[in-house]
């Protein structure tokens, strides 16, 4: 070999495609085309309504209202009120709170910590450590995913916090695997080899070397599993198991809406389409995310 | 391929052990005293001796981990704490109406579903691919449960056409109450298998073995439904050992609104009685069903597939 | 070698002023045009030039396989006396595709089905053939031992065990031998091989292009060799054509064309190639690229890049002229120079 170790490594810096530091390049990217803008504006819409809800809400989300129960869409509640006159807007937009707090949450902790055990067992490729990992996340994906998470919010109890543990509990091991085979791939890369043969220290190695090439197909995954995560939410919240009432989550608007389906058929139309919205937003942005990280597709 | 299959099957084990522990341990690892949690905080101090003989609750860990894996490999799943039955004849019961809406769902999704997007993308001059992506968006617009929500709404509510509650009896009455449920479950699958085998029936049908097959004057239907549609389906596959994990899900959230006396009423509502065995029980047969769907996936993929390697 | 068999002036092929367009949206790029030429039975004809000069267009439009966003503007291509461009869908299928005219093409890793084993998708071609139309047993167990017979003649070894195998189980040498194997019987009578053992290791591809010729010679089948590599062709074809930008700039004998190259682009290549005497000098190259087919310059398309360019060839663009009887030159330098020999350096 002609090159020295540094030349790899230098030529390796340059080469990186660098998503890190192209995020706006990879935004714009993302809003060329008509799905991915269309959904990068309903997911700001979203996250203008987590954030800004006390003043978008027209109403306190928890203020009931007796006299004015199950009133149709209208003046001054303009999507109508629920079983105790509570405003169904005011309770949608401090639902995408709780429904963006869910999905950000729960992904990030489950990605973190799946990319972590991913790469490092991909990195101990065949040793005992990695085929135990492999065992872990093949036990936690043997389960449904959302009967998993069911029983551990049935053991920890209902709550805000532990609908995101069980929630990000149940999809690490879709992380990790994506991390592992990517692993496998980048490890054998001659800059991987060029830094070991220098004797960088492996952990130095997976966090310098390892782990930047390998979150494309990770984050492409974010997007979907986000979607995947506002519906989790919001079917623990259906079923009584998730975020505690009053608190105004979609699940439960939904949950209310089913007990009083004869009565009032908005309580249920509303909160559905906040849901379906929110489906589409990231179902548009994660296609735009995932055609502007491939090189493949983004030709296209 | 043999030595693939054999494999896949043998890792099944180590895979069900973990589970088994894993379920185990979540019930080990109960906040607070298991029996006054299930029996709630007015309990006799009798009434949770009682409870925690019977379940072993006041045993060391290993006994107890040792008296729940003994039960498992006898077929013996516990008693409900309830109602006093065996939680293996409650999950008989169940699990026939679970069975019957996640195999319905899954096989007309999958036929429509592989239909549909096979012939959008050989006849591009039609609106199949049309038809196909409004359905795709609106499966995944609609999570099950909410389409549920709203088929009952409108379907039982609105237009009471279909019956609201219950699984039927008899053959047309089962149909019945079958289609509300089976179209919540499935309009989000139809959508999806139909989007990837349009996807990859598209990418196929450019790939060069399709204009050698041209090129040696192989029949046009041939090519399409023989020649490409066995490359396009083997992702359309892989998914529907996944679908069956998805479907138990599903089922959970759909049972407990039609009110179908399933598998996932049957959790759920021993989630909310607090009754530990009949909960245990039934996730691990919903788990034992998901991986051996899985399994059945992976082999059969082996099949279509013959370059698979496995390690 | 080649040179002294007596070729039959019998013509197979004749394609003439064949002009072709890819529309991309907007842009129309022509890939071909007015290309003329034939090919005659039991000829190898030779077509070279670098990528992007229409050489792989040329073979899928003869068999008609061409991508939807090609359309031929004008041209015809006769075989046997009857007008391809006239023939339906249908008619293609039933008489000329895999019956008349086979085609092998550039990627055997990609040319045949993974999921299919060999028997499967030779039988399949050989049920379509017209050989067999008139067979009185059609059986399954016909066919398999044809298929056998086929890839013997290919030189496979233990060919009735490999029929059971997938595509992945064979090298890509084995695959283009499989390929060879269904595309030529007694039944061909024109061969389309686009750059066939160009994705191949040097050994492989000597002995598969002696295939390609030995089987042609023996089934007395004409064959269209597309190629890059003009060492390959000097040794296979009997005549050469050189194209570039979709036109075609020299035609003759393979000793006329790689004797005494009669235009700058052929006389350039043929210099571009390394050769043993050559060893240890500096290897010259062509300077410049292929233009885009859809900007082309005025006039002569190869004149950027030409070191003989005049005024004339910015203007016009070059007629083909016969320079001996039977090579044909595209060049206005050639016209006015007469016979001498062309030194490019």
């Amino acid at each position: 070999m002609n090159t020295t170790a540094t030349d790899v490594m230098q030529k390796k810096r340059r080469l990186t495609p660098g998503w890190t530091q192209n995020f706006t390049l990879i935004f714009k990217s993302i809003a060329k085309k008509k799905g991915g803008l269309i959904g990068s504006i309903f997911i700001a819409i979203m996250l203008l309504c987590a954030i800004a809800a006390p003043w978008l809400a027209p109403f306190d989300p928890n203020e009931q209202n007796i006299v004015q129960r199950f009133a149709g869409p209208g003046l001054p509640h303009l999507l109508g009120t629920d079983y105790l006159g509570r405003d169904t807007l005011s309770r949608i937009i401090y639902g995408c709170r709780i429904a963006v707090l869910v999905a950000f949450g729960a992904v990030s902790i489950s990605s973190i910590f799946g990319v972590f055990l991913g790469v490092v067992a991909g990195y101990n490729e065949g040793k005992k450590f990695d085929y135990f990992i492999i065992w872990l996340f093949d036990i936690v994906r043997s389960f449904p995913q959302i009967i998993l998470a069911l029983a551990i919010v049935a053991v920890l109890g209902p709550s805000l916090v532990n609908v995101v543990i069980a929630l990000a509990f149940t999809a690490f091991p879709f992380y990790g695997r994506i991390a592992r085979a990517q692993t496998l791939f980048v490890k054998e890369t001659d800059y991987v080899k060029a830094a070991q043969a220098m004797g960088q220290k492996p952990i130095k190695i997976i966090i310098k070397h390892i782990t930047p090439n390998i979150l494309a197909p990770v984050i492409v995954c974010l997007g979907m599993d986000m979607a995947t995560m506002v519906i989790w939410e919001s079917g623990l919240s259906f079923l009584g198991l998730g975020v505690r009432p009053p608190t105004a989550s979609w699940g439960i608007m939904l949950r209310n809406g089913y007990k009083y389906i004869q009565v009032s058929p908005w309580t249920i139309v509303w909160p559905s389409l906040a849901i379906a919205f929110s489906m589409i937003a990231f179902s548009l942005f994660s296609d735009g995310l995932r055609v502007a990280l491939d090189p493949k597709e983004r030709n296209r | 391929m043999l030595k693939y299959s054999f494999k896949r099957v043998l890792w099944v084990f180590p895979t069900l052990i973990g589970v088994l522990l894993l379920l185990f341990s979540l019930t080990y690892f109960l906040p607070g005293d298991p029996a006054t949690a299930i029996l709630g905080p007015r309990a006799t101090p009798e009434l949770i001796e009682e409870l925690n003989s019977r379940l072993h609750l006041d045993r060391s860990m290993p006994v107890r981990l040792g008296y729940y894996l003994k039960g498992i490999v006898q077929g013996d799943l516990g008693t409900s704490v309830w109602s006093g039955h065996s939680v293996s004849s409650l999950m008989a019961e169940a699990l026939g109406h679970t069975a019957i809406l996640a195999v319905t769902t899954l096989a007309v999704a999958a036929v429509i579903g592989i239909i549909l997007g096979a012939f959008g993308a050989i006849r591009q001059d039609t609106p199949i691919s049309g038809v196909v992506t409004i359905i795709s968006l609106m499966g995944v617009a609609l999570p099950d449960f909410v389409a549920a929500l709203l088929l009952m709404l409108v379907f039982c509510v609105k237009i009471p056409i279909f019956p609201a509650i219950g699984a039927g009896e008899g053959f047309w009455d089962i149909i019945m109450h079958l289609i509300l449920p089976a179209t919540a479950l499935g309009i989000g699958w139809v959508g999806y298998l139909a989007r990837l085998t349009h996807e990859s029936m598209v990418d196929v049908l450019e790939a060069d073995y399709i204009r050698t097959a041209r090129a040696f004057a192989i029949p046009q239907k041939s090519i399409a439904y023989v020649y490409a549609l066995k490359n396009a389906i083997i992702p359309t596959i892989t998914v529907l050992g996944l679908g069956v994990g998805k479907l138990l899900g599903g089922a959970v959230f759909v049972e407990i609104i039609f009110s179908r006396p399933g598998l996932g009423k049957l959790i759920v509502d021993a989630v909310y009685a607090r009754d530990f065995p009949v909960l245990q029980g039934g996730i691990l047969i919903a788990t034992v069903l998901f991986v051996l769907a899985n399994l059945v996936a992976d082999i059969s993929y082996g099949f279509v597939n013959p370059q698979i390697q496995y390690d | 070698m080649k040179e002294n068999e007596p070729l039959l002036d019998e013509p197979l092929l004749e394609v003439s002023k064949l002009t072709l367009d890819y529309n991309l949206g907007k842009r129309k790029m022509r890939a071909l045009n007015r290309v003329s030429f034939q090919i005659n039975k039991g000829e190898i004809l030779g077509v070279a030039g670098e990528s992007g000069c229409g050489k792989s267009t040329l073979g899928l439009a003869i068999i008609k396989l061409l991508p939807k966003i090609a359309s031929i503007r004008r041209g015809e291509i006769l075989f046997e006396g009857q007008d391809l461009l006239k023939l339906s869908e249908d008619q293609m299928n039933k008489k000329i595709r895999g019956q008349k005219i086979s085609m092998i093409f550039q990627n055997p890793q990609d040319a045949l089905n993974p999921v299919f084993t060999i028997e499967k998708q030779m039988v399949d071609i050989l049920k379509t053939q017209r050989l067999y139309k008139n067979k009185r047993i059609r059986s399954a167990r016909f066919f398999r031992d044809q298929a056998i017979d086929r890839l013997k003649a290919t030189g496979i070894a233990d060919p009735a065990q490999r029929l059971s195998n997938y595509p992945f189980e064979f090298s890509g040498g084995m695959k283009q031998r499989v390929m060879i194997g269904m595309a030529l019987s007694s039944g061909t009578s024109l061969l389309l091989a686009d750059e066939a053992t160009t994705a191949l290791d040097v050994t492989i591809e000597a002995q598969i292009n002696k295939l390609i010729a030995d089987l042609a010679k023996e089934y007395k089948t004409s064959v269209l060799y597309v190629s890059h590599n003009l060492g390959v062709l000097a040794e296979l074809a009997d005549r050469i054509m050189i194209m570039y930008a979709g036109r075609v700039f020299e035609m003759g004998t393979t000793k006329d064309v790689f004797g005494s190259p009669s235009h700058p682009y052929s006389a350039a290549l043929l210099e571009s190639m390394p050769s043993r005497q050559d060893r240890g000098k500096r290897l010259l190259s062509i300077p410049g690229f292929v233009p885009p087919l859809d900007n082309l310059p005025p006039g002569c398309s190869f004149h950027p890049r030409c070191k003989f360019v005049e005024a004339i060839c910015k203007k016009e663009v070059p007629p083909m002229e016969e320079v001996t009887p039977g090579h044909f030159s595209a060049c206005f330098l050639d016209i006015k120079r007469g016979r001498k020999r062309l030194q490019w350096i």
